[in-house]
């Protein structure tokens, strides 16, 4: 039922060790990629994450409409329809975090 | 022995009752018998939740009042520029009581509190799960919070913020004892929110009404789950914040001291890892009562239940990435304080999910203006309003401008105000004809609502220009000719206004407050829910089968049917205290907890505690430790009395349901309460894991400092093979002791002996390690964060060494057998958990400085 | 070369003080008598950066103000209107179109043009004039290090920046955590032990402005600020050579008189005058001491009357700061103390 929310606190927790970590030690100009360490990690980690909350989105819809064709109980229906609106939500929550690496220099 | 779980939900045809009329006529007599409460002085060790309840919000009540004067002498103080009444150093330690007994003191015990009295009612509970454990966290914030307090009568309070910044709250810059106050103080208030927070958490999951499903909790009761939730992450971050610095305040351990690789940020993380929950820990319950009182006097269910309980856990969520919103301006890299401002906004959105289900029940509904339905549009108003400035300071350039003026005290104000206060005074007057012979007056109500109402608008609304234009915070004085007095003259007429709505308030406590346990004013709002069934100290008559989220709304004669005892467990089964356990899903019924009585065990435990604490904070330690150890005796008295083993056959409740008297494992009551206190251990732990990563951080080229050596891998090794060998031990023992012939097989003392011994040779082992190096605490952040982990260790040894020695001495008394081994498994699950602690400790002291290139 | 900043400079049509009463009657009720244009006030920005961060409370104010209206209006209209009116706000759909999808599309544009704001204010450029500012109890450090042939300057609760220049502030404090605040010029940057945070902004108007400490620093925190001269390039250029040469020698002996006191009297343990014997470095550099607007940390007016009461009273009017009272001093010392510290223009 939280998996969009746990989906939210890795990337979170990633996306500000890793700017931490790295703007702190200096070593913003690493690149992965072709790309700057920071923004890379970020923007991946939202992509993880975003994708990961999606995925717990569709399952959660899914196992929603197979319940409500099933005789199933009130209590897991209402699981099932908290893990939906959980997952949505937090795909947005997930985004917002990402946005900053469109915009925002890497350490500064 | 323990009662089947069934994947379907409990359903049942509710035409039929589980037990017939007329009850045996002594039933009820022998139900009341054991829940009378102790008379004369004795009434002081109740542990009913209806008397702690009562006394608890009544000792918030007294510290909002005793913190609200403290605002007044204040903001008399600034109604003019250079104004004498208050000197600089009355006055810093007047802001920093406001702030620490307001949220310390008042906010979290108050919504506590609150619980402790409506969770057992909503949920047709006769009881919490660990009544004594109610009693002991009131006790210690009773005696605690008052010594506390009167710190400022003694110039001893302290002065340096509520959030206690070092290092102007270090040893070299606040020498005297006010800041071991409010480290030593404040530590062991936590302590008590925590045990609150268990209880609750354990109340909400095991002792609901028979069928109440999650989808048909009170959402008073989710908010509440959430809550506590919340505090038994989000505390953790400040005990282990104020055990530091007391540490380095104490023993000299650089944590956060510059010049010896430490750093004052490190304190502002872990103060607002806990900080920032806080506000939304105070604030849940807040909207918890909300979500009750609106449907109830709006007389229609609550609009989207489902958001309602999504918003509540996102906030829960959310609320831990908003920390660094108070450290915007601390020059931390832009994209770092991006994320948090990305949370910030976030979050606002489960808190207008919940306006608008309020705002669609209401219009659903018909609500009239009576006393609460108007607080809770003024906490509506003035919320919303709080809301959106919360959104304005998330955005972090705007943030740089408002962040330490008064715009940020109008907006803190704005929420903790419209988000707590108001909705508690709507609970007042909501619940109080539930707990009091007459209710409150609806005329004086109306009173005490508008001078409120007008007076914080009045009050606060003004210092967001007097921010905007310059002021700063807690600034005891300010210039002629700022052009901020006139705002601020009128925010102090407001604060009289204010003053004057509580006055009139206790007023109408004094006049009508009456409280009884039955004999209530009753269901004067025609309300939906369970706590208005007619109930006494022992809770409902029977526990009823529950089919929808208004119960009393939806299914006829309910009440009377509880009433009459027709539901389940009319009686006593074993003659003492009990409830029914239900499971955590879908509440089907499956053992009756015996529920322990009055004592003064719990009582005493406090005091000693909080003697423990306030007398190490004025430097008398003989007499502390003396403290202490009574302390760790009566809770040792105090549990000796639990764990009372199947007394008697499985009962029959009614209705078919034959549930046992006692189960142990994951099913127990007390099972769940361990985990939730190794969750707290556990969090307290990661924050120092945190912590010395955190300083490695900041130390580069300093991990270990030139000249410190890291003690050889293999001592590392050779501590965690102990521990391992230790923890191995107990599997066996727990083994040896399994069977439902009750035996008491020898090799389980033995076995915990071994593993003892295995286990304080591997901490004295830890800290022997490096000690030989000769590595010293005090020289550098490294040696303290070494220590800090080690001792850290070291400490949950020896509350390990003490359980393992009192489930010996169970053994020995012939209180452990291979069916009652509660306290065997409580003690099992403490090991477990100090076993991987040990564990990862020595993996990042032994470890971490070689994969970081240390030598 | 062109030290102006290449940025445009803040738009003329929003005169600050005519944005900044329309700021006021938009949001209040409140009878509000105090005018906003003061030299301490985030609502009268003087340059970019704080012209952009106050760009960003109007539009949040209005914006703030429309929802809080709306929802109010709301919240009335499911109270007072006919049931049958109201019936189709008491359903689901408010909730998801009113607390979820309303929010998240509002902040789906705020939030990004917060991080735009963000990004554009606080930049440093590499031809910023540099100062480094120290945050002690009660008081502030400055020093412009030697840059381009300029010498080194230091001096103590004041600051002179020239306008259309970038300025990057350095600061850390010396004892406890500060916070270095000027309301027209910027947002504020903590001044931590241990750590050095850059802070960098534009003036654009020319004027006198006030900073303050915005930390909680202990005793004195309230009477902990600072003057702010912005100035024209050529008389900063001035500014900075008199304040960069030794002090004035005492023209007459009364001032003579002065200077022997502050010596015989150990002041030069703890203050520096350039060009005497007085080296101290433990409290404020006093070598143009009587050329600052303010004494006492921008608390008092600068002339012989106040600097003589400081010297006397010092505990009594900042109690619990690090210089002692010196009471003992009789009229005639004190005067002439004061005199020869005035004189150091």
């Amino acid at each position: 039922m939280l998996g969009g929310f746990l989906a939210w606190a890795v990337q979170f927790t990633v996306i500000y060790g890793v700017t931490s970590t790295v703007c702190a030690r200096g070593w913003a100009d690493t690149t992965v990629l072709g790309a700057g360490i920071v923004p890379f990690t970020v923007a991946g980690t939202t992509l993880v994450a975003a994708v990961a909350a999606a995925a717990f989105l569709v399952h959660a819809l899914r196992k929603h409409r197979r319940l409500q064709s099933a005789d199933a109980s009130v209590t897991d229906v209402f699981l099932i329809q908290g893990a939906v609106l959980i997952s949505a939500f937090s795909i947005a929550a997930i985004l917002w975090h990402g946005l900053p690496a469109l915009i925002l220099p890497a350490c500064s | 022995m323990n009662a089947p779980e069934s994947p379907k939900s409990f359903e049942r045809d509710t035409s039929e009752f589980p037990n017939p009329v007329p009850r045996p006529k002594d039933e009820l007599e022998k139900l009341k018998r054991p829940w009378v409460p102790p008379k004369g002085l004795s009434f002081i060790t109740a542990v009913n939740n209806t008397y702690v309840g009562m006394w608890y919000v009544g000792t918030a009540l007294l510290f909002f009042v005793l913190a609200g004067i403290l605002a007044l002498i204040m903001r008399t103080q600034l109604a003019s520029p250079e104004s004498d009444l208050v000197g600089h150093d009355l006055y810093n330690q007047l802001f920093t009581m406001h702030g620490t007994v307001m949220m310390f003191l008042f906010a979290v015990p108050a919504v506590e509190a609150a619980s402790v009295y409506l969770l057992p009612n909503m949920q047709a509970a006769r009881d919490l799960p660990f009544p004594r454990l109610s009693a002991y966290a009131f006790w210690a914030y009773f005696v605690g919070g008052l010594v506390f307090f009167s710190t400022i009568f003694f110039g001893l309070a302290p002065k340096s913020g509520w959030f206690m910044y070092p290092p102007l709250s270090s040893l070299k810059y606040s020498p005297e004892d006010n800041a071991d106050w409010w480290l030593l103080g404040i530590g062991f208030i936590e302590i008590s929110a925590i045990a609150g927070a268990i209880e609750i958490i354990v109340g909400v999951m095991k002792t609901r009404a028979i069928g109440m499903s999650l989808d048909k909790m009170p959402i008073y009761s989710w908010a509440m789950i959430v809550f506590a939730a919340m505090i038994i992450v989000g505390f953790p971050a400040i005990i282990l914040g104020t055990l530091l610095l007391e540490m380095e305040r104490a023993f000299d351990w650089p944590f956060f001291i510059a010049e010896r690789g430490g750093d004052p940020l490190l304190w502002q993380h872990l103060f607002w890892f806990f900080g920032h929950p806080e506000v939304y820990i105070i604030f849940i319950p807040a909207t918890g009562m909300v979500s009750m009182i609106v449907p109830a006097l709006a007389q229609t269910p609550l609009v989207g239940y489902r958001l309602i309980v999504l918003a509540l856990i996102a906030t829960g969520f959310l609320s831990f990435g908003l920390w660094v919103h108070h450290m915007f301006a601390t020059g931390l890299p832009k994209m770092s304080l991006s994320f948090f401002s990305a949370a910030s906004t976030a979050v606002a959105v489960p808190s207008g999910i919940q306006v608008f289900a309020w705002i669609a029940t209401i219009a659903a509904g018909r609500m009239k203006l009576n006393t609460p339905s108007l607080f809770i549009i003024g906490f509506l108003f003035i919320f919303v309003l709080g809301g959106l400035t919360g959104v304005m300071v998330a955005m972090v350039p705007f943030d740089w401008q408002a962040h330490d003026t008064y715009f940020v005290v109008a907006h803190l104000h704005y929420v903790l105000i419209g988000g707590m206060v108001f909705p508690l005074f709507a609970a007042l007057y909501f619940w109080i004809p539930a707990a009091s012979k007459r209710p409150l007056s609806e005329r004086l109500g109306r009173w005490v609502f508008g001078l409120m109402f007008l007076g914080v608008n009045v009050t606060f609304f003004p210092m967001h220009i007097t921010g905007l234009i310059g002021m700063p915070r807690r600034v005891y004085t300010y210039p002629v000719g700022m052009e901020w007095h006139e705002l601020n003259l009128i925010s102090t007429v407001g604060a009289f206004m204010i003053a004057a709505g509580v006055a009139l308030f206790i007023y109408d406590m004094l006049r009508n407050f009456r409280p009884v346990q039955d004999q209530n004013a009753g269901n004067v709002w025609n309300a939906g829910t369970l706590e208005w069934l007619p109930n006494g100290n022992y809770g409902v008559r029977s526990i009823p089968v529950i089919t929808s989220r208004e119960p009393l709304w939806d299914q006829a004669n309910l009440a009377k049917d509880v009433e009459a005892g027709r539901y389940y467990l009319p009686g006593t089964v074993t003659g003492g205290r009990e409830t029914i356990v239900t499971s955590p899903f879908d509440a089907r019924p499956q053992y009756i907890l015996q529920i322990p009585g009055p004592g003064w065990q719990p009582l005493l435990a406090a005091v000693f505690t909080a003697g423990f604490f306030l007398l190490l904070t004025v430097k008398l330690v003989f007499p502390s430790i003396v403290c202490g150890v009574l302390a760790v005796g009566c809770v040792i008295w105090w549990l000796w009395e639990t764990d009372p083993g199947p007394v008697r056959p499985p009962a029959d409740i009614g209705g078919g349901f034959t549930v046992p008297v006692y189960v142990t494992g994951p099913m127990n009551h007390s099972w769940w309460g361990m985990i939730s206190l190794l969750v707290v251990c556990g969090m307290i732990f990661t924050c120092l894991v945190f912590s010395y990563l955190f300083l490695w951080l900041v130390n580069p080229g300093a991990w270990p400092p030139e000249g410190v050596v890291v003690p050889h891998f293999l001592y590392g090794a050779v501590v965690g093979a102990l521990y391992l060998a230790s923890a191995a031990l107990i599997v066996w023992a727990s083994r040896n002791l399994r069977g439902e012939d009750r035996r008491r097989p020898a090799s389980v003392p033995i076995l915990i002996a071994i593993a003892l011994l295995l286990f304080v040779a591997g901490s004295a082992m830890d800290l022997w390690s490096h000690w030989q190096t000769g590595l010293s605490p005090k020289e550098h952040a490294y040696g303290a964060a070494v220590y800090g982990i080690v001792s850290f260790q070291v400490l949950f040894v020896g509350v390990t060494l003490i359980m393992g020695l009192y489930t010996i001495a169970r053994w020995l008394a012939g209180k452990l057998d291979s069916v009652r081994r509660t306290t065997f498994d409580n003690t099992m699950l403490f090991w477990y958990y100090t076993t991987a602690q040990g564990l990862g400790g020595a993996a990042v002291v032994y470890g971490f400085p070689k994969l970081v290139g240390g030598y | 070369m062109d030290l102006k900043s290449t940025r445009p400079r803040p738009s003329r049509a929003l005169d600050p003080l005519l944005a900044c009463t329309r700021w006021l009657a938009l949001v209040s009720g409140v009878p509000v008598l105090a005018g906003c244009s003061g030299i301490q006030s985030a609502l009268d920005p003087a340059g970019n950066d704080a012209y952009e961060i106050y760009l960003l409370t109007i539009v949040m104010t209005v914006g703030g103000t429309l929802i809080f209206v709306g929802v109010t209006a709301l919240l009335l209209y499911a109270i007072f209107s006919r049931p049958e009116q109201r019936a189709w706000l008491g359903t689901r759909r408010t909730i998801v179109y009113g607390g979820l999808a309303f929010p998240i599309v509002t902040l789906t544009f705020l939030l990004p043009y917060g991080l735009t704001v963000m990004r554009d204010t606080d930049v440093p450029t590499a031809d910023a004039l540099q100062i480094e500012v120290i945050g002690e109890q009660f008081w502030w450090r400055v020093r412009y290090p030697a840059e381009q042939g300029q010498p080194e300057v230091t001096t103590a609760n004041e600051v002179a920046l020239p306008i259309g220049r970038r300025v990057t502030v350095t600061v850390t404090a010396a004892d406890v955590i500060h916070s270095f605040w000027i309301p027209n010029l910027a947002g504020k940057i903590d001044m931590i032990p241990g750590r050095v945070n850059r802070f960098s902004f534009t003036v654009e108007r020319p004027g006198v402005y006030r900073g303050v400490c915005a930390e909680f620093c202990g005793d004195q925190h309230a009477l902990m600020a600072f003057d702010v001269l912005a100035m024209e390039d050529a008389e900063f250029s001035a500014w900075r050579a008199a304040q960069a040469a030794p002090a004035r020698e005492p023209v007459t002996p009364f001032l003579e008189r002065g200077r022997e006191l502050f010596r015989s009297g150990g002041c030069g343990n703890c203050h520096a005058i350039r060009g005497t014997e007085a080296n101290g470095q433990f409290g404020p550099d006093l070598t143009h001491v009587g050329s600052r607007r303010t004494i006492g940390a921008g608390q008092f007016p600068n002339n012989i009357g106040t600097l003589g009461g400081w010297i006397a009273n010092t505990q009594h009017l900042k109690p619990g700061v690090r210089m002692p009272s010196y009471g003992m001093l009789t009229g005639e010392d004190l005067r002439a103390i004061a005199g020869y510290l005035e004189s150091l223009k």
